[in-house]
């Protein structure tokens, strides 16, 4: 250690980072502006839970109001700022966030064995950014919220209630937190990986945030510039929008479609890292072809840059322009399936334990392969035609988020549960909350499906009574999802305050976080371990040098990154 | 701390074959049971492109069916077989491979020759559609908060119904007056959106007689749900019998219309006021070929590149007015007539100076 100041004490590296940035004590700096990314990552997964509760409520709302076809409990104006509500919350106030800062702070450092992010104060402004807009996006309750769903199609949205542009400024600021925080990721994950961690041997949910990173930072700026011309319009009138004026309505929907085509993977390539590092855990076994699991990752993050029309076939543009859409959108679906039967043939041979992670890893792969075929149906123009504006549609992405995001979120928390709070959860009580979540899910969206292709429009607040059996079917079913959310977070407080010391690495894993104390100490690592080879051949020892070293020994410090001298 | 191997399975499983033959069987059941469904949205086919659309459907349906089956029970049967038996040790590990490059070669392969064939069978559906004839009636859908008008040729002003004659190959121009609607006729399987300032073109050849209901498919505010009408599709006679007592087919164009116009007491500096709020979302002050939606009008009355209107009449004031009166549709596009832009006769005389004044530049 040449390098330290007179008076600083030699010796192992973590002593002289005490030294210079000591562990926080106070309260204040120790849990609410921190800038350990575990603590962030921590604060993520409260916040998100918090309004993941209150969209989900909205959820209830909206079934319930459709249990009549007449409209059950709400006025037509105050449900349409509820499902608007519903939506803009789950997207941009639950999913997103939790999927890149919850998971991604709380993870990614440790798997790739750094001691936080690379940027940890931008890491505090990003987190802090989140409830703010958040508050902002619920106060427009109190001044009329805006009521034209989350995607805000302008004429109407100009037409919207005050808290559109309350709207406007929460979800710019939810995007800023977005960009920074991609930015974040993106450099920590290139510069800081741990010694010997070459990119064929970072852990696939490390290659998952890899991947989300250029749609977080690229895609973000289009949303941000369409929300600021739609605020500037609502509030000073300059006519970017409105047709009568000489704006283009659809301007808005190709630059909003833009963001949230990609927010669609943002939304979902973390989740597929999830699966990617539960699976080889409980089927005990390497994941199924590693490198096409990480590049399809990378492959399609690219390509969702080139399909936001699909959105718009019926909107009105040149014709021809909706082919190459319609084609790069079916392009997307090779990569998926090639990750979707890898996870099968991890499951393959494997010597399962079906805990309740893998319960919902492995219904993740059947709720996801539904949704993304019904995601053919959508992409094929002809096809569209008819399924576009409908309950098909609200099916098909309440497959692909709520299957796909969500049920790989539970997979997530359930995993890393024990790694974050040092306890374990009831394992019989989660697998009830499993099934009940997963019966509920299917059972509320699966007539969604034929609902919109018989004729029913999505955002209604009453429908054709010819509806009512299938539309009160899948709102009972909501009662049982809703159950399962209910029990899910007994099962979280009741971890909390009775569950089972979990230890360091309960499920047998072997990505580094596991290789630290549950929970995690102030740095992570006392220690950087050197990485030999990528962390899923469970039939080998450990591929890491440097954890178990002696106190007083330096870090291990191979010859070049790429290459460590050490072998076993 | 050094894990104690425990020897791996590595035959394919127990009844890996007789479940591959399951999924095969219920495969092929589900395909034919797509395939020969008469209906396989479940909802009657009133004309085309319903046909196409759901033929296209069906193809959609089989190959997802396959392709559902075999993740599905080979993952439920996965996760049985190879379930870790009750009291094995916590260290027991499964079969250490890594890929098998041929089987990924096929399941990369297989999935990209199906989206191969599915986007060529979408692309010949969608040239069908894009070719398909719709002139022999062309009819104009305009949505409002909250309801729908339609124009027929040769019918003054607007109607509050539509009725489309069978086997008659139909242009429908969808356009809105005020925010995004949607025009979706479920049963015919087509739909398009109303973009106020564009017109967006469907085209359809009803083929089942009956009363269908025109759907809004686009968020439009409060009364959206309820934004419905019907379409009557009839016979030819009865569609003639309805048409002439709309007015249609009685004369040319409704001649004479706007006659009632005051245009000499037009005011050009009003008249532009209105063109901002009214005309400009299609039309431009240059010259005529500088177009929007429609042409420029800077210079309607004196162009020497075009002496006569887009009707074929000469540039009178006049004239003018029986356009903006009566709309105007042909092939260089369609304007909604005064009363769907809410313009009354003295409305129609400013704008007439306003445009008098601009020829004179």
């Amino acid at each position: 250690m040449a390098t330290v100041a007179p008076g600083v004490p030699t010796g192992p590296y973590h002593a002289v980072l005490d030294h210079i940035h000591p562990e926080p004590t106070s309260f204040i700096r120790k849990y609410i502006f921190s800038i350990d990314a575990k603590v962030i990552g921590m604060q993520y997964f409260i916040t998100g839970a918090i309004f993941f509760v209150i969209a989900g409520l909205l959820a209830e709302i909206i079934r319930t109001q459709l249990l009549s076809p007449h409209g059950a409990i709400l006025s037509a104006a105050t449900y349409n700022s509820v499902y608007s509500m519903h939506g803009s919350a789950m997207v941009w106030f639950v999913v997103i966030p939790l999927l890149t800062g919850a998971f991604g702070n709380f993870v990614m450092p440790m798997q790739i064995g750094a001691r936080d992010v690379a940027f940890p104060w931008l890491n505090l402004v990003a987190f802090w950014l989140f409830p703010v807009a958040g508050v902002i996006l619920f106060s427009s309750f109190l001044v009329g919220a805006p009521d034209a769903g989350w995607t805000e199609y302008p004429p109407i949205s100009l037409q919207g209630p005050l808290g559109t542009n309350l709207w406007c400024i929460a979800v710019f600021l939810i995007g800023i937190s977005s960009t920074m925080t991609g930015i974040n990721f993106m450099v920590t994950i290139y510069k800081m990986r741990a010694p010997g961690m070459t990119f064929t041997r970072m852990p696939l949910f490390v290659w998952g945030q890899f991947a989300t990173t250029p749609l977080l930072f690229i895609a973000t700026t289009a949303l941000g510039a369409a929300l600021a011309a739609l605020f500037i319009e609502r509030v000073f009138g300059v006519p970017f929008y409105d047709p009568k004026r000489g704006g283009s309505p659809v301007l808005w929907q190709h630059m909003f479609w833009f963001y949230s085509h990609p927010a669609v993977y943002i939304m979902i390539i973390p989740g597929f890292g999830i699966i990617s590092e539960v699976l080889p855990t409980f089927a005990r076994k390497p994941i199924f072809g590693y490198k096409m699991i990480a590049f399809s990752s990378v492959a399609i993050s690219l390509l969702s840059f080139s399909v936001w029309a699909h959105h718009m076939f019926t909107s009105g543009m040149v014709p021809w322009l909706q082919l190459p859409f319609m084609i790069i959108t079916m392009v997307i679906a090779i990569p998926t399936g090639v990750k979707i039967f890898s996870w099968m043939a991890t499951l393959w041979g494997g010597s399962i334990n079906w805990k309740t992670p893998a319960l919902y890893a492995t219904g993740f792969l059947i709720t996801f392969t539904y949704g993304g075929l019904t995601g053919f149906f959508l992409a094929a123009v002809p096809a569209d035609y008819h399924e576009h504006g409908t309950y098909f549609v609200v099916a098909h992405f309440h497959y692909v988020l709520y299957g796909g995001s969500i049920m790989s979120m539970f997979a997530g928390i359930y995993y890393w549960w024990p790694k974050m709070t040092g306890r374990m959860y009831n394992e019989k009580l989660g697998q009830l909350q499993f099934w009940l979540t997963f019966i509920g899910f299917n059972a509320t969206f699966t007539p969604m499906h034929w609902l919109g292709l018989l004729g029913m429009p999505r955002r209604v607040a009453t429908y054709d009574p010819q509806f009512q059996f299938w539309n009160q079917f899948a709102s009972i079913s909501s009662y049982v999802m809703a159950l399962g959310t209910v029990l899910f977070f007994y099962i979280l407080f009741d971890s909390l305050r009775n569950g089972k010391k979990a230890g360091p690495n309960p499920w047998g894993a072997r990505t580094l976080e596991w290789m630290v104390s549950s929970p995690p100490p102030y740095y992570n690592f006392k220690k950087i371990p050197a990485v030999l080879a990528a962390p899923y051949d469970f039939g080998n020892p450990l591929p890491y040098l440097g954890l178990d070293a002696a106190p007083g020994a330096t870090e291990a410090t191979p010859t070049s990154a790429s290459h460590p001298v050490p072998t076993y | 701390m050094a894990q104690r191997v425990v020897k791996p399975k590595t035959n394919l499983g127990p009844g890996f074959w007789p479940v591959t033959a399951l999924i095969a069987v219920v495969s092929a059941v589900m395909v034919y049971l797509v395939e020969t469904s008469p209906l396989p949205i479940g909802l009657i086919q009133a004309g085309a492109p319903a046909d196409s659309i759901d033929a296209l459907f069906r193809f959609l349906g089989a190959i997802a069916a396959v392709i559902l089956n075999i993740v599905v029970i080979y993952t439920i049967y996965f996760g049985i077989v190879f379930a870790r038996p009750k009291g094995a040790p916590a260290n027991t590990i499964g079969v250490q491979i890594h890929d098998a490059p041929v089987l990924e070669f096929w399941w990369t392969a297989i999935p990209t020759i199906l989206v191969v064939i599915l986007s060529i069978y979408s692309v010949k559906i969608w040239a069908d559609l894009q070719n398909s004839k719709g002139d022999v009636l062309t009819v104009e859908a305009i949505g409002y908060q909250f309801g729908f008008q339609f124009r027929y040729p040769k019918v003054k002003g607007v109607l509050n119904e539509m009725h489309l004659p069978l086997n008659t190959p139909t242009t429908i121009h969808v356009t809105s007056r005020d925010v995004i609607h949607g025009f979706w006729i479920p049963e015919l399987r087509m739909k398009a959106d109303m973009v106020p300032g564009l017109i967006n073109t469907i085209r359809v050849t009803p083929t089942v007689p009956g009363t269908y209901h025109i759907i809004c498919s686009e968020f439009c505010g409060v009364a959206h749900s309820v934004m419905r009408t019907d379409v009557v599709i009839e016979s030819q006679q009865d569609f003639a019998k309805w048409f002439s007592r709309q007015g249609g087919g009685t004369g040319s164009g409704g001649g004479g219309s706007g006659a009632g116009i005051a245009i000499d007491q037009g005011k050009a500096d009003v008249g532009q006021k209105l063109f901002g709020q009214k005309c400009s979302a299609c039309h431009s002050v240059g010259p005529f070929d500088q177009k929007q939606v429609g042409p420029g009008l800077g210079k309607i009355f004196n162009d020497p590149a075009h002496l006569k209107l887009v009707d074929g009449d000469a540039p009178t004031p006049q004239n003018v007015a029986k356009i903006i009166h009566d709309g105007f549709q042909g092939d260089i596009g369609v304007m909604p007539s005064a009363q769907v832009n809410q313009l009354s006769n003295p409305d129609i005389a400013n704008l007439v100076a306003y445009l008098a004044s601009l020829s004179k530049k």
